[in-house]
């Protein structure tokens, strides 16, 4: 159901419950069943628990140890985070898309063979408002909210909630749209949303613009990453290690498909890829409006790494992906990379779909690609057996031929 | 994400000119049309030295090209700062302004266009997913006001 819809919808239901019977009567059939995404969410999640992580988290978790089977290996150590969307209820409201929540930081301390697990909610200036309000106060993308408050940027409704990565002695909460959000190591404390570029040659022009969730860290340690503007601009970033804007370039795609996600590097170039989507903008709710169409083939820009300039142009068949694994060069300037395939854009509105508590397998159908783009101007693709999503490398090999290659490939269709 | 901002274009020297030619054209309507001022109040100015530059537009179409009818700057101070356009005639009105910070005479602006320095609208209107339209900030003077009153507070 359309926003628009959804809230005509409560306001009608909401006035006949005081209503005569036959005058409940007279309005039923102008207005579409009310969906109490909520209750729907809650009363799914009761007989299928695997939705709970879809479920609202409340408050804070606190450091506990945590029980584990098997045993973990005496001389591993350390600390690993991670990050995602869990408040998303406030009151009687339910975020419509599993995008929209605010984000929890989760740190996993591997000391003396146990794991002590704390969780903590990003204190973005969204939450900390809305937590102080104790109801949201900001439309999200999708989910639109009564009564509120003008949304004047991005970060205004930041909400932190993607990935998480390490920058110099701070961690970076990412999320698509907005600035980095600096976050102390060891407190797990919202820090500030980083001014990318502050104190230095960029000074306020890099302030505010989108940087992406899933940026690329090349073994010199080097951070890669872009930012998307609806109208087809997109910010390139070079970062050092510590954060510091080595470069930074914007180029003019004309894609209009509102949404991209992952990107690739090689040693020598960027590749931004544009999936087959564009924007209905007579439809309400951000994510809603995003459609797919075979007439749209995927774009591959190949971007120097040095002037962050486009200097080559591929076109593959219709798809979507949301996550790449890596990419890597000949030395004749051949380039290999792998994708998590989809072939279309309905694993993005499945995403609202289990918002209330529909479980669809539909959305786990991405093929691993692997993917040829010659020098001459074509490509060659090959799709593996089994589903995948999400293929990672560690940062050593980033934009480096792999000496093995191992999909992350799952059997369940 | 789907968010424009505003964007507030004065250079310094159009600036100059549009003032000029203000202050003529007002001399010109004082003794033959009713006219008013304005008092637009903007609140929550930071104390840096800088300067605020405030445009007033009388129709949706001049503000979409940026042509203003009148225009002015102040000297910003710390709180509320009150920018006064005189002999103002009856009709429609918006204000857009923004605060020079760094003092290079134009509103800086991110890669993308959107506002790395102080910038409001009358009414107290802000953008929203979206630029600030012309009707947002709209607002009339009338016969039966002297001065009008308008407040906002400013956008960082």
């Amino acid at each position: 159901m359309q926003r628009r819809q959804f809230l005509k919808s409560m306001a009608i239901v909401g006035a006949s419950s005081v209503l005569p019977a036959s005058a409940t009567l007279l309005t039923a059939p102008l207005a579409p069943a009310m969906v109490n995404v909520k209750q729907l969410f809650n009363d799914a999640l009761a007989v299928h628990p695997e939705l709970i992580g879809f479920a609202n988290v409340e408050r804070n978790f606190e450091p506990q140890t945590l029980s584990l089977e098997g045993r973990i290996p005496a001389d591993l150590h350390g600390v690993f985070y991670r990050n995602g969307p869990a408040k998303h209820e406030s009151g009687a409201i339910r975020y419509q898309h599993a995008f929209e929540g605010d984000g929890m930081l989760q740190r996993f301390e591997i000391k003396n063979q146990n794991i002590v697990h704390r969780g903590q909610f990003i204190n973005t200036p969204k939450f900390s408002q809305e937590q102080q309000a104790q109801q949201f106060v900001y439309s999200g993308p999708e989910t639109k909210i009564a009564h509120a408050l003008p949304v004047v940027t991005p970060d205004t409704v930041n909400t932190a909630n993607t990935n998480i990565i390490a920058v110099g002695d701070d961690l970076w909460a990412l999320w698509e749209a907005g600035s980095p959000t600096k976050i102390d190591r060891d407190s797990m404390q919202f820090q500030q949303q980083v001014h990318l570029g502050a104190e230095s040659k960029y000074a306020n022009t890099l302030q505010g613009l989108p940087f992406s969730a899933h940026p690329k860290v090349d073994p010199s340690g080097d951070i890669w990453n872009f930012g998307l503007h609806p109208s087809g601009n997109i910010v390139l970033y070079h970062l050092a290690s510590n954060g510091n804007v080595k470069n930074a370039g914007v180029i003019n795609t004309q894609y209009r498909g509102a949404m991209l996600h992952d990107f690739l590097i090689t040693d020598k170039h960027l590749l931004i890829i544009l999936p087959s989507l564009f924007t209905d903008k007579s439809i309400e709710g951000h994510f809603e409006q995003i459609k797919y169409n075979t007439d749209i083939p995927m774009r591959v820009l190949v971007i120097s790494k040095q002037s962050l300039t486009v200097i080559k142009h591929y076109e593959l068949p219709a798809g979507f992906v949301f996550h790449y694994g890596n990419a890597w060069e000949e030395i004749n300037g051949t380039i290999h990379f792998d994708a998590s395939l989809y072939p279309d854009v309905n694993v993005l509105h499945k995403l609202s779909n289990v918002m209330q508590g529909k479980i669809e397998q539909a959305s786990t159908k991405a093929k691993t690609a692997l993917i040829t783009l010659h020098t001459e101007g074509h490509y060659s693709m090959q799709i593996m057996p089994g589903t995948s999503e999400f293929p990672c490398v560690c940062d050593h090999v980033v934009g480096l031929k792999k000496p093995l290659f191992i999909p992350s490939v799952s059997q369940n269709q | 994400m789907s968010i424009n901002s505003q964007k507030i274009n004065v250079n310094s020297n159009k600036l100059t000119q549009v003032i000029l030619t203000s202050i003529h054209c007002s001399s010109l309507f004082t003794s033959s049309v009713f006219a008013a001022d304005i008092s637009f109040e903007i609140e929550g100015v930071n104390a840096q030295p800088s300067k605020i530059y405030a445009q007033l537009f009388n129709s949706q179409d001049s503000y979409s090209k940026g042509e203003a009818f009148s225009a002015t700057y102040l000297q910003a101070k710390q709180g509320i700062n009150k920018v006064i356009f005189t002999n103002i005639p009856v009709g429609q009105y918006a204000i857009r302004f923004f605060q020079d910070e760094n003092n290079n005479g134009t509103l800086d602006t991110n890669l993308f266009g959107m506002p790395s320095e102080g910038y409001g609208f009358s009414n107290n209107a802000k953008p929203n997913y979206g630029p600030v339209g012309y009707q947002d900030a709209a607002f009339t003077v009338t016969e039966q006001q002297d001065p009008v009153i308008n407040q906002t507070h400013i956008i960082y």
